[in-house]
């Protein structure tokens, strides 16, 4: 065979391309420098903000779970704790009348001045101060009387006894002993006056007040009387109820729509139709949310206010989207060859999905689920609007109990009047969040690595 | 070599007569008719996208599973319409097996590899029958000896070769009568391709094969029959030793030595 000539000749010769190559390769280099450079700068930056925001945090809240109180030994003074018998249920009483007497003599007790006994104690740590009983019963916080009267009503043989206690001081003796206050302002700028600084100098010094962990804290409500006693547990309870809700509503839904739509739906319109508003779905701002719940499920439905189960399903509402978007794109990436595989096998649609997809797709639903739910847990504004941000003192006992949710609590913390002691408090209840929020997402990678296989 | 190709229609498996497939608009697969006889093996051979996977795949029906994708004509199994709507599609596939181009073994144990099928029709009454169907299944694809002290190991850590023909056991542990195979060997070293072809030897007596690859040496070596699909069509279809050294059409004898493809 004869060599045929080359019918096209070369545009560039080979030497020409090697100096356009040499002579581009600096800038090459210099635009690849510029980039990684770039990108390092982004990565430090929001390192830096993200260690701003926590330093910020944990050096407010930390100090916050450490509270001032003060060891009193508590003489319950049967003079002053007069009450009657506890009732005990005799054989033949019905429950009804047992519990009508047991009421009457909890009203009993709630009539007992507790408060005496607390200053009894405190005449006797501050000998001095005799002619001031008023002014001394504002050295403990309010709320601890009625931690006395528990004591009582749980063990009426405590009467005629003396306990050692440890009961928290007001909130400015706590924000004037951490110093969260400018002592060099004049008395009338301080909250406390010239006499109980002395005390609380006073006591002080002999070692009765100082700084104990703060089971007030996570035990306790909210308090709007007694401040150093407000506590999270009603909102934790709250924001607790409402993940129920949305774990047994939106991740079951979330998925079986999901599996629904990838696996059985036709591609059609309407299939079409109902994908786009689902992605549409998950950028609508939570607030929207939040109306729609207040005038559907309060307004029509006639479900109670401020109520967990409102605030859970308006939440379910919201992850939703997001529970089907995360589903259907980790059973998109489950490879064709193993439903094919069951199918040939003579599997039913639905076994070679139960047997083999989505065994493989827990991981990653798992995943999705958990991730909606951390969103749902952190977010406050739509629960604004179906009347989760007022005040509520009690723990709630049902998802229909009134109640309030830890980003909620946050906010409402954040303005109350008392800045000097309730900065403090919120950041610790953004700390107790932020744990929660990290719990949930280190449960989510423990999961994945634990049912994650190869294929 | 071929013992049972005896031209007796009693004893054809497989009759398919003007099967088309429609992707949407577009014709695949456009009007064939073929005979398949009890326990031959028939290899399918033609250039890509000349429509021979598509037309394997409508023996078991695996083109339900594909949108659009639509089938006409008449195709019957062993005497059964396979579109009759009264025949359920699990029981035409528990009766006709299918090995694909991939390995792709479940992401469990070799022994639930095996065992899914039985227990999904319900084969095996007790655990140790499953036990004798697990272990004969992989006797018979040659895998035997060397996964026996391993079968509570995924099947995925097997070698490709090794999973392939866990695939085949997989496949003939629910006794079908007919193993459809689509390019069985083509992800496959030489060495496991040979293990293969010398189980596909051993299995037609037990099962009617039908089998698509793209090695023509492959199909002179182990099919009784080879059939020569062109653009959706079928060119020509015969004993394997004569289509090959005896071509009857052009299209078929440029094909095999090599003119195009």
């Amino acid at each position: 065979m004869k060599v045929a000539e080359p019918l096209i000749k070369p545009v560039i010769t080979a030497g020409t391309v090697q100096q356009k190559v040499n002579a581009s390769l600096a800038r090459r280099h210099r635009k690849e420098r510029v980039f990684k450079s770039f990108g390092l700068a982004a990565v430090l930056a929001s390192l830096a903000l993200v260690l701003i925001l926590f330093i910020n945090i944990f050096s407010k809240g930390l100090p916050a779970f450490w509270q001032s109180a003060i060891t009193l030994d508590i003489y319950f003074d049967p003079q002053v704790v007069n009450i009657s018998e506890k009732p005990v249920q005799a054989a033949n009483e019905s429950d009804n009348a047992f519990r009508q007497r047991d009421i009457e003599w909890q009203t009993e007790v709630g009539f007992i001045n507790f408060n005496r006994l607390i200053t009894d104690s405190l005449e006797k740590v501050l000998p001095d101060a005799r002619q001031h009983r008023r002014d001394l019963q504002r050295i403990v916080t309010s709320g601890e009387r009625f931690a006395l009267r528990d004591m009582v009503v749980q063990d009426p043989g405590i009467i005629g006894q003396t306990r050692t206690l440890h009961l928290l001081t007001d909130a400015n003796i706590d924000v004037w002993l951490k110093g969260n206050i400018d002592r060099s302002l004049p008395d009338a700028m301080q909250q406390l006056s010239p006499k109980m600084r002395e005390w609380v100098q006073q006591l002080s010094e002999q070692g009765l007040i100082q700084n104990r962990f703060s089971f007030a804290l996570f035990m306790n409500a909210d308090s709007r009387s007694s401040l150093a006693s407000a506590g999270l547990a009603g909102a934790f309870m709250g924001s607790l109820y409402m993940m129920l809700v949305v774990i047994v509503l939106a991740v079951p839904m979330g998925v079986a729509a999901a599996i629904y739509l990838e696996e059985f739906a036709p591609k059609n319109r309407f299939t079409d139709f109902v994908e786009v508003n689902i992605n549409n779905l998950a950028a609508v701002p939570s607030i929207v949310f939040g109306l729609l719940g207040a005038s559907v499920f309060i307004g029509w439905f006639n479900l109670p206010m401020s109520a967990p189960i409102v605030g859970g399903l308006v939440l379910s509402l919201m992850t939703l989207p997001t529970v089907i978007i995360a589903t259907r794109s980790t059973l998109k990436a489950i490879p064709p060859s193993i439903r094919q595989a069951a199918l040939g096998l003579g599997a039913s649609k639905m076994q070679a999905i139960f047997h083999h997809v989505l065994p493989l797709a827990i991981p990653g639903i798992l995943t999705g689920a958990i991730l909606g739910v951390a969103q749902a847990l952190g977010e406050a504004a739509p629960l604004l609007l179906i009347g989760m941000k007022s005040f509520v003192a009690s723990v709630p006992g049902s998802p229909f109990d009134q109640s309030t949710a830890l980003p909620v609590q946050i906010f409402l913390w954040q303005g109350n009047e008392l800045r000097n002691f309730f900065e403090a408090r919120t950041s610790a209840a953004i700390i107790v969040l932020l744990a929660l929020m990290i719990s949930l997402n280190a449960l989510a990678i423990w999961l994945r690595k634990k049912y994650e296989k190869r294929w | 070599m071929s013992n049972v190709a005896q031209d007796n229609a009693t004893n054809l498996k497989i009759i398919a007569r003007d099967v088309k497939v429609f992707y949407g608009q577009a014709e695949a697969v456009k009007g064939i008719s073929m005979d398949i006889a009890q326990n031959e093996v028939v290899a399918f051979i033609g250039p890509s996208g000349c429509g021979k996977s598509t037309f394997l795949r409508c023996f078991n029906r695996m083109n339900d599973t594909i949108e659009h994708c639509r089938v006409t004509g008449l195709i019957e199994m062993a005497g059964l319409n396979i579109h009759d709507p009264a025949l359920d599609v699990v029981q035409l596939r528990a009766q006709v097996g299918m090995v694909f181009q991939k390995p792709n073994p479940f992401p469990k144990s070799i022994y639930e590899n095996i065992a899914y099928g039985p227990k999904l029709h319900g084969l095996a009454e007790r655990k140790a029958d499953l036990d004798d169907i697990v272990e004969s299944s992989l006797r018979r694809a040659g895998l035997w000896n060397e996964v026996k002290d391993r079968l509570d190991q995924p099947g995925t850590g097997l070698s490709g070769g090794q999973q392939q023909r866990l695939c085949i056991a997989r496949t003939i542990a629910v006794s079908p009568e007919v193993i459809l195979m689509d390019e069985p060997c083509s992800a496959l070293d030489p060495i496991a391709t040979s293990i293969i072809e010398e189980l596909i030897d051993e299995l037609k007596q037990n099962f009617t094969i039908v089998m698509v690859t793209h090695n023509m040496q492959q199909a002179a070596r182990v099919s009784d029959k080879t059939a020569f699909f062109h653009l959706g069509e079928l060119v020509e279809m015969g004993p394997t030793n004569e289509l090959f050294t005896n071509p009857q059409n052009k299209r078929t004898e440029d094909y095999i030595t090599g003119r195009y493809g």
